[in-house]
């Protein structure tokens, strides 16, 4: 009896096994070497000496500030304007289903075709947006905006926006819409209006939606590649290198794979303490 | 059932598609001409047995050495040939992965290629790359301008003041954080008698007075006598404003040379080349670029993969290529006479497998200090003590 229930979960444990247990003890593991280009591929302990490197590493601890920055502007950006959107979206309209759909559409498109898209929209010669800001007379010559540190930073930071927009909308307009009408009935009987229905019904109610909004985008902005791989590749100097394409360059072009483990390790603490952080921030009463 | 399944997807997936068996695969560039479409069908007319799967990757040429290498990470199954540029084979050789073809080439053959080239291919001693066709860092002059090339930094800038007015800077060159501000700094570097990496005995030399005095003059360069915008261009931003009439000087590869009579404000008579600039007491030179073909050690049919390689870098294929697409070969028999004294100067790039990274380091501290975000002298400290502590990590 017992040996069939285990059978039962035996291919999704194998599964899990296969892509997630392993891959993530080889990088444990990968982590307290040195294996890869220098090692001619043979595998030496190497105690603590790739977590030390890491703390001497200039050029990482800059992707962790522009990471950094890149997670709490996007997600900020992304949170405020979906929380906006479900809002107005909520109330009953005509033609409701349309536009939720099409609202929908950023997100449905894969990341490196949005870089592309985007890598279009921005190009100094043939993109659109100098077209519209020069015949509206904003601009007076074309402006190159991948080229200088922060236009190309800011034009990540609108890519992802545009492309995540639509997750946040979804996850905050399925809070907003659990929400029992008689509540706010029974705020307008005590006499509040709109912002106090926001501030005692809504925001209340949304705070494990937004929890899980925040959440998913936080991990995701955290670990962003294909934007930054498609639109800068990380330059100009430096100044769009996140930790994720730093990791890859380690591990991809340079070969050191011990090294980039480590750092992917140091990565997903960073995050862990993170997502605690916020846990801890949201479940506070308000 | 969902065992079997899995199973039999995962057995699936693992599965080579049974044409690919003793076909010769290769990753090559955009076929933009249609060049290389042809030399292949020549090839399958000549040995009518052997089946060249080819394909045709992306422009970037760090994203194709990036799936070349994960390919031979892969192992078997991988591409059987490598279309190689010049940088790619210490890194791939010190990792094992490509054939040793020492013993393979013609002495002959040995002989006519460019001695540079050869270089650029051999590693610890051995040759993993025969080459196809070459290319170096030269300087366009305004012929109409000025009457003969400077020979030195200091007649250089000078001309360059002279020239400049208010439509048209002095000298355009590649100042984007990219692998092409890491050969115009050397050729400026190399000109002043410096030195970068010595890769014999690995030692740094960035922190040395003539890296100072080269690095000062591109500096210095920026806002005078060339464009504040440099620190973005490439190639292509730099030709642009060449061809347009708007700089007297340009550094660029070769490949110019066939465009100067497409569109732009100069016609191809107001143009003149010569070897890059030298400092007071050293000499001009050149970086060396271009691309060959070595050969896979995961590979099943290394007699045909030889075939191809041998093939394709024969004098007549060769020649196919320089008419259709521009290329210089390099075979010194096929070099037209006058590009022949700046690629007998040219040189390789240091050829340590670490070269991407130590690039990286370069690269980003240049470029640090072309955009005034550190002093020459900084940049260059820094950029010497993480390269000695990345050519000494193991």
């Amino acid at each position: 009896m017992n040996l069939r229930k285990t059978l039962w979960i035996l291919p999704s444990f194998l599964l899990v096994l296969s892509v997630l247990l392993y891959p993530a003890f080889r990088a444990v593991f990968l982590s307290v070497t040195h294996y890869g280009l220098s090692t001619d591929f043979e595998t030496r302990f190497a105690g603590l000496d790739n977590f030390h490197r890491i703390l001497s590493d200039s050029r990482l601890h800059d992707s962790f500030a522009v990471t950094a920055l890149f997670v709490g502007l996007s997600v900020a950006l992304e949170f405020l304007l979906g929380l906006g959107l479900a809002l107005a979206a909520s109330r009953s309209m005509r033609g409701q289903n349309v536009v939720r759909t099409l609202l929908l559409i950023p997100w449905t498109l894969p990341t490196a075709i949005v870089g592309v898209l985007w890598a279009w929209i921005l190009n100094d010669q043939f993109g659109i947006l100098n077209h519209v800001l020069a015949q509206t007379g904003l601009i007076e010559s074309p402006v190159a905006w991948l080229a200088q540190p922060s236009t190309a930073l800011a034009s990540i930071i609108a890519a992802d926006v545009w492309k995540t927009i639509p997750f946040v909308f979804l996850i905050l307009l399925a809070g907003i819409q659990s929400i029992p009408r008689e509540l706010y009935e029974a705020i307008e009987v005590d006499g509040g209006g709109a912002w106090a229905a926001f501030r005692y019904v809504t925001w209340p109610h949304l705070m494990p939606f937004a929890f899980i909004a925040l959440i998913f985008r936080i991990i995701q902005a955290f670990a962003v590649f294909d934007l930054p791989y498609v639109l800068t590749g990380g330059g100009p100097g430096g100044a769009t290198e996140t930790v994720s394409l730093y990791a890859y360059q380690t591990t991809m072009r340079y070969l050191d794979f011990s090294y980039g483990s480590a750092i992917v390790i140091t990565l997903v603490l960073v995050l862990a303490l993170v997502a605690l952080a916020l846990r801890r921030l949201l479940k506070e009463p308000a | 059932m969902t065992t079997a399944l899995l199973a039999g997807l995962i057995a699936l997936s693992l599965r080579t598609p049974a044409s690919d068996a003793g076909a010769i695969s290769i990753l090559m560039e955009p076929d933009g001409t249609g060049a290389w479409k042809d030399l292949f069908v020549q090839f399958k007319q000549q040995y009518p047995e052997i089946t060249v799967k080819w394909v045709e990757g992306p422009p970037a040429t760090n994203t194709r050495e990036d799936m070349y290498s994960t390919a031979f990470l892969a192992g078997q199954g991988g591409f059987d040939v490598v279309f190689s540029d010049v940088v790619w084979i210490p890194k791939f050789a010190a990792a094992g992965w490509l054939l040793d073809l020492s013993s393979r080439i013609s002495p002959r053959d040995r002989d006519d290629f460019l001695p540079a080239d050869i270089r650029g291919g051999t590693y610890a001693g051995r040759l993993y790359r025969i080459p196809a066709f070459t290319d170096a860092g030269l300087l366009y002059f305004r012929k109409d301008l000025v009457p003969s090339a400077p020979e030195t930094f200091e007649q250089f800038v000078q001309l360059a003041r002279e020239q400049r007015n208010k439509d048209r800077w002095g000298f355009v060159w590649q100042g984007k954080q990219y692998e092409g501000l890491v050969t115009v700094f050397l050729e400026v570097l190399w000109g002043y008698g410096g030195e970068w990496i010595d890769p014999d005995t690995r030692s740094v030399h960035l922190d040395e007075p003539q890296a100072t005095d080269a690095l000062r003059f591109l500096t210095e360069s920026v806002g005078d006598i060339s464009p504040p915008g440099v620190t973005t261009y490439t190639e292509e931003e730099a030709r642009s404003i060449f061809q347009n009439g708007r700089s007297v000087f340009l550094r660029n590869w070769l490949y110019v040379w066939r465009l100067l009579d497409q569109g732009g404000a100069i016609t191809p008579a107001q143009v003149g080349f010569a070897p890059m600039p030298h400092g007071a007491g050293g000499k001009s030179a050149a970086a060396l670029g271009g691309y060959g073909f070595a050969i896979s050690r995961f590979t099943d049919n290394p007699e045909d993969a030889w075939r191809l390689v041998e093939f394709l870098t024969r004098p007549e294929s060769l020649v196919q290529l320089r008419d259709r697409m521009g290329v210089v070969p390099a075979r010194r028999s096929q070099v037209p006479s006058e590009f022949l004294p700046i690629l007998l100067g040219a040189r390789p790039r240091p050829p340590i497998p670490e070269y991407a990274q130590a690039s990286d380091i370069l690269q980003r501290w240049l470029s640090a200090a072309l955009t005034g975000r550190t002093s020459p002298e900084k940049a260059l400290r820094e950029a010497a003590l993480e390269t000695r502590l990345l050519l000494k990590a193991e």
